[in-house]
């Protein structure tokens, strides 16, 4: 089935997705709790395709202050891998990490920058982790790109770089329990079209 | 008592006499405002991406070729006349720094000279600018006067 849009991901590739979705939860799970030394639960995510402005919506209001840890993919898949963190979830790690808290983004110094590029480096590796794995193909990450911006502003660099191609994007959502304390986890997925296309070839078995 | 009228991603609205235009968080995306101050004719236009290309079932506002040629076929219904127009605009910012470039990096500056030559094309003098640089701007145009101001975290509100 050849998708040319996110849109015409169908139930299989969709099932699929939460499948990878799943799996990459459990190893990022595993991966930050190593790092933060406290346990780390996350919930099964959510995987949806949304439009543009729904996507900032279900996140919460455009000129919301977040962070943002942007990672590139290339080899057998490319396209781009955005995480979006809250001041809440920034904290939990600061906490665990540096034994601080912040009141705002702008007490960030290159500590707190560098721990909090660190985790949504790991998040992200743990998706494209389990998803090369269960497709057997190899994908290159970039060095993590980290940014303090309005949110609507950090979207619209995903949304650029897919807007030829689509007017969705893919969005796994779900909770993430540090240290007993719940904060929200929002992975955007973008594989280009190409890509897409032939991860689904890879793991989605054709039934006759 | 001013309304506000929500302009979302890739999208345009037009406003008459009364009204202010608001597209928040502008990052690598242009907000493109054009006022007819003699019929009090406000449009705002929020575009992601410098041009269309060959896709034709796209919403013609994402682009910034088409999302203009539109802007300016609608308002010219509405009875603006083009060498009236006060054009401003903002965006273009680049939200991450990217090692090792490549084009998600720069899209912000492509979207700006992307403008500025549809604006030369189509002689309507860009009035003023708020652009580039590394954070997001929400764009306000009141269609009573015509004003547009630009409001960014941390920093003052500033009117354009």
């Amino acid at each position: 089935m050849k998708i040319t849009r996110y849109e015409d991901m169908d139930d299989t590739a969709k099932d699929m997705m939460r499948e990878i979705g799943s799996i990459g939860t459990g190893n990022a799970a595993t991966a930050l709790s190593s790092l933060l030394k406290t346990g780390v639960e996350m919930t099964v995510p959510k995987v949806e395709i949304l439009g543009y402005n729904e996507a900032v919506d279900l996140l919460g209001h455009p000129e919301e202050i977040v962070s943002g840890v942007l990672v590139q993919m290339t080899g057998d898949v490319s396209g781009v891998m955005l995480f979006i963190m809250k001041l809440d979830f920034i904290n939990e790690v600061l906490q665990c990490v540096l034994q601080e808290n912040i009141s705002g983004y702008e007490q960030m110094g290159e500590m707190e920058i560098s721990a909090s590029t660190e985790v949504g480096n790991i998040i992200i590796s743990s998706y494209i982790l389990s998803l090369s794995k269960l497709a057997d193909m190899e994908i290159s990450l970039s060095v993590p790109a980290f940014s303090v911006n309005m949110l609507g502003g950090i979207m619209t660099v995903p949304m650029a770089e897919f807007g030829y191609v689509s007017d969705k994007l893919m969005m796994i959502t779900g909770k993430c329990i540090i240290g007993g304390r719940n904060v929200d986890s929002n992975l955007l997925m973008l594989p280009d079209i190409q890509s897409l296309n032939y991860l689904m070839d890879r793991l989605v078995t054709p039934y006759e | 008592m001013n309304k506000e009228i929500k302009v979302g991603i890739a999208d345009m609205k037009i406003a008459r006499r009364e009204g202010v235009l608001i597209t928040y968080a502008l990052g690598s995306c242009i907000g493109i405002s054009l006022y007819d101050p003699a019929i009090k004719l406000a449009a705002l236009l929020h575009i992601m991406l410098p041009e269309a290309g060959s896709m034709s079932d796209m919403n013609v506002f994402k682009f910034a070729d088409t999302g203009i040629h539109e802007m300016l076929r609608k308002m010219g219904a509405f009875g603006g006349v083009k060498r009236r127009y006060q054009c401003k605009i903002a965006g273009g910012a680049k939200m991450f720094d990217m090692k090792g470039a490549g084009g998600i990096g720069n899209i912000g500056e492509r979207n700006i000279r992307s403008v500025e030559a549809i604006m030369m094309a189509e002689q309507i003098r860009i009035l003023k600018k708020d652009v580039g640089l590394n954070y997001a701007r929400t764009m306000l145009v009141d269609a009573e006067d015509g004003s547009v101001k630009i409001r960014t975290a941390g920093r003052p509100e500033i009117i354009l």
